[in-house]
């Protein structure tokens, strides 16, 4: 232990591994023993039944298969804008982005109008299928393929953080030895980012895992249940037994993710790559011939992710009840006047969580350039602690939303001790909750960009003299800013609209927007639910501009789509 | 005899006191009901009791209880009256004693059926769950049986009895129906129906053209019609369920006084009429329906047994499962 403790690691590790503890281990601990309460033969009963097992099998197939989606979308965009000469490169990253801030159940509304009998689109194509007729997207398929398209973006993010942060010597080593730009991309590009690959991978499989409501509207019909599905319907009975349920379900959603994550950890291991350069503009590799196409592929992209549900997400914003069609006698602001100026809820919602989604965006990034230093470290015992947080902070990501706001409820309902002050009923309880659930948001990325990080950096400024705070400031944390940054970006906009965390820990005057938007969706107010959504893109692409802005005296590659 | 004799002088008592003390005080209020809705009765019944100040939180019913269970497993409930979903869920709440039981309401002029013999929860409105269809189909039907028809094979809709309440409290009375039993949900698989999600979900796929006929609650097709939408609503020969929206006082409430005016407020002719206003069938068969509903004589419920459906719950949803899968 003292060798563990010298070098000044020893103050920031204790506080550390207690904040860990009292944010990621406590809840997860009082899960397991709700779950655990009846002892374990009860347990296994419920794992070991029919409708578990089907739904733990469709939920590792989703997983799965929609990462694979994600990994091969989210790359492919982070590669053209990272490596050619595609025009408005700002423009394009910023409009990928943006989908991620439309919440997950609100893009599968929107795709079911968008794509159903009634869809205005297919309609005016003469292409909508007949009424009555299923859905496509009801389906296995549907829902993979909604689960791909809403974490694309996550992966995209990381990619092109990893990108801008490669040795730029290596490629341009490879291009005047003569390189054409695919082998570059085979032998020099991919191999470098192999850690960060697999890291997108990985969120994006843990994230579908967690999603619960694309599988909710669309699985639910298919009769496709996912795990956080099942967890619903237990819930939903509201009998005595339904906490332990749904906790020992949690637990095998924990226990998928873990496996996950471990896999993970072996093959990035394998896979090191100690390389890490100070931000560089992106390459510029020439299309030639092919741009404009690229150009148009990316448009299109675009178009599916982002144009197409917006449209369908107002024109049911504009109108005065759901199933009117729109037309100019039909056509209203109603709803944008209703929830904008009736309804004080829907503007403190807004301010609620602005602050509280940037709160944890900046608490996480900072807690993730300290714990993804020990994921990365040489020394054994301290790689251990690293990767034991790293570990739970899967588990919390993995584990959905409605199932930590229990674990916040049973943790902090009582006022704590010492202090004497109650967090519940607060908007704290939520902000906690966000750190633990979104934790794992925030480190993927760090400790992506620590682990190409060349140790010898680090030793040769301790050699030198240099204690960890200042070889921190002055070593690492310009060479990983990027990736914090992005990992900061990304918390936000999952925080920003998440539905199911703040589900049962909102109060009057603490709502979120999310909870907002699901509590008009459910009273049968989908055209203000809708027009809020609307809102909150709209907010959030002014936040965004305001970061754009802002963003100009930080130092390069900090702003994604600032390139 | 003896019995309401010793209930008369209990309540008597009770109302004695409630009357001595003019509530004041936090009361914390748990319901189901939309947020507008919630809002409103919150500010009919504070405009009422000035003293006393409503907390109030909202969500779906799912939502509701697992917070209220999450607060019994921590040993700290927090609200002192729930106004939520259905009886079944009371009946299971009174089971586990987690009610205070109030026998000074005056619920005299309502259905001895819809209130609790002990007085533990109180129905404060009817939702009913009949048929919706959209204007566009080509029939419009007038009973149960009609859904069976080959013409609207793979056309139906309806909520799922695993998520919403509504529909269980439907499935409960529909198998319990002599006539229609077991063997009409059978029909209903036959005829490809594909029972998902909410009433919400089901509104937008009968309203949106995507199915045309289905199982729903009243209050949105009827408000729906009201603004245009291309939907109505059916009460069918045979009957309708209801959930009916109970209020109860939890035995933990820390604001007996002030639980007992909300429930007395509910209960009385301007609750009743404030649900009505709200586009609600009021439980009070003296307060006139919303535009768009008959008189509350003329409809017909079927029968109902709350502590029976609380019974066969859990053997009714596996018989669901088997017909329609998980």
């Amino acid at each position: 232990m003292r060798g563990l403790l010298r070098g000044g690691e020893g103050v920031p590790l204790v506080a550390l591994s207690c904040l860990c503890l009292l944010l990621l281990a406590y809840p997860l601990g009082l899960l397991v023993k709700v779950g655990l309460g009846d002892g374990l033969g009860p347990v296994l009963d419920t794992l070991t039944s029919g409708p578990v097992m089907r739904a733990l099998k469709n939920s590792v197939e989703s997983a799965l298969l929609s990462a694979a989606l994600a990994l091969v979308g989210g790359t492919l965009a982070a590669l053209v804008l990272g490596l050619t000469d595609v025009r408005r490169k700002g423009a394009f990253t910023f409009l990928l982005l943006v989908p991620m801030m439309i919440p997950p159940h609100v893009t599968a509304i929107a795709w079911i109008q968008a794509l159903g009998p009634s869809s205005p689109l297919l309609q005016s194509l003469g292409l909508a299928p007949p009424l009555g007729s299923t859905h496509p997207l009801y389906s296995r398929e549907g829902v993979i393929l909604l689960l791909g398209i809403q974490h694309a973006p996550l992966v995209f993010l990381l990619v092109l953080a990893a990108l801008r942060s490669l040795p730029r010597e290596m490629s341009d080593a490879a291009r005047v030895s003569g390189a054409g730009p695919a082998r570059m991309l085979r032998r020099v590009i991919l191999p470098l980012l192999a850690p960060t690959l697999i890291a997108g991978y990985a969120l994006a499989m843990v994230s579908a895992l967690g999603n619960f409501g694309i599988p909710a509207l669309l699985g639910i019909p298919a009769r496709y249940t996912t795990l956080p599905v099942l967890i619903w319907q237990r819930l939903a009975s509201f009998g005595p037994s339904v906490l332990s349920d749904m906790a020992v379900i949690a637990m095998l959603v924990a226990l998928v993710a873990i496996a996950a994550v471990v896999l993970q950890m072996w093959l990035a291991s394998r896979r090191r790559n100690a390389l890490i350069g100070p931000p560089q503009p992106p390459l510029d590799i020439r299309l030639g011939r092919a741009r404009p196409w690229v150009e148009a592929a990316m448009a299109l992209a675009i178009l599916a992710t982002l144009v197409l549900p917006m449209t369908a997400l107002v024109t049911s914003a504009l109108v005065p009840t759901y199933g009117v069609s729109l037309s100019a006698a039909t056509i209203t602001l109603d709803n944008f006047a209703e929830i904008l100026l009736r309804q004080s809820a829907t503007l403190r919602a807004f301010a609620n969580s602005t602050l509280i989604a940037a709160l944890s965006a900046v608490t996480l990034a900072a807690m993730a350039v300290l714990v993804a230093r020990y994921v990365a470290a040489r020394d054994r015992r301290l790689r251990r602690i690293g990767k034991g947080i790293a570990m739970l902070g899967e588990m919390t990501y993995a584990i959905p939303g409605l199932v930590i706001s229990v674990a916040f409820i049973l943790a902090f309902i009582r006022p704590l001790p010492i202090l004497g002050l109650s967090l519940y009923n607060t908007l704290w309880i939520i902000l906690l909750a966000y750190l633990c659930a979104f934790f794992s948001v925030a480190l993927k990325p760090v400790s992506s960009a620590y682990l190409q990080l060349d140790p010898a950096l680090d030793e040769a400024a301790q050699v030198s003299g240099a204690g960890v705070a200042r070889r921190m400031l002055r070593i690492s944390l310009p060479l990983i800013a990027p990736a914090a940054a992005s990992g900061a970006i990304l918390v936000f906009l999952t925080a920003y609209n998440e539905v199911t965390v703040s589900a049962l820990l909102w109060s009057s005057g603490h709502e979120t927007i999310g909870t907002t938007i699901f509590n008009y969706e459910d009273g049968g107010y989908t055209t203000l639910a809708s027009a809020m959504a609307a809102v909150t893109v709209v907010v959030t692409v002014l936040l965004m501009a305001l970061l754009d802005r802002f963003g100009r005296g930080l130092p390069a590659g900090v702003v994604p789509w600032r390139i | 005899m003896l019995r309401t004799l010793a209930g008369a002088t209990a309540a008597l008592m009770l109302s004695t006191v409630a009357l001595a003390a003019e509530p004041s005080g936090k009361l914390v209020l748990y319901t189901s009901q939309p947020n507008a809705d919630a809002q409103q009765t919150v500010d009919a019944f504070v405009a009422l009791y000035p003293d006393v100040e409503v907390e109030w939180f909202r969500e779906g019913t799912t939502k509701v209880m697992a917070k209220l269970r999450a607060e019994f497993e921590a040993g700290a409930p927090q609200p002192d009256v729930l106004l939520i979903a259905d009886m079944v869920t009371m009946e299971g709440l009174k089971a586990e004693g987690r009610l205070m039981p109030y026998t000074g309401a005056d619920v005299s002029a309502y259905d001895p059926s819809l209130m609790d013999a002990d007085g533990q929860y109180f129905s404060t409105k009817l939702i009913t769950t009949g048929i919706m269809y959209n204007t566009n189909a080509p029939m419009v039907p007038t009973s149960y049986k009609d859904l069976l028809q080959p013409e609207m094979k793979d056309m139906l809709a309806m909520p799922s009895p695993l998520t919403s309440g509504a529909a269980t409290i439907h499935m409960a009375a529909i198998t319990a129906d002599p006539a229609l039993g077991w063997a009409y949900y059978e029909g209903l698989a036959a005829q490809g129906s594909n029972p998902q999600g909410g009433n919400g979900g089901t509104y937008k796929a009968i309203a949106g053209g995507e199915k045309l006929y289905g199982f729903m609650v009243d209050f949105l097709p009827i408000r729906g019609k009201a603004e245009g939408a291309p939907v109505a609503f059916v009460f069918p020969e045979e009957g309708v369920s209801a959930v009916t929206e109970p209020v109860a006082i939890l035995s933990t409430a820390r604001n007996p006084d002030a639980a007992r005016a909300f429930v007395d407020f509910l209960v009385s002719v301007e609750g009743q009429e404030l649900a009505a206003d709200m586009g609600y069938l009021p439980a009070h068969p003296g307060v006139t329906p919303p535009a768009g509903f008959p008189p509350l004589d003329e409809i017909r419920l079927l029968d109902f047994d709350p502590a029976r459906a609380l019974a066969e719950d859990e053997a009714n949803k596996m018989h669901f499962v088997e017909i329609f899968g998980g």
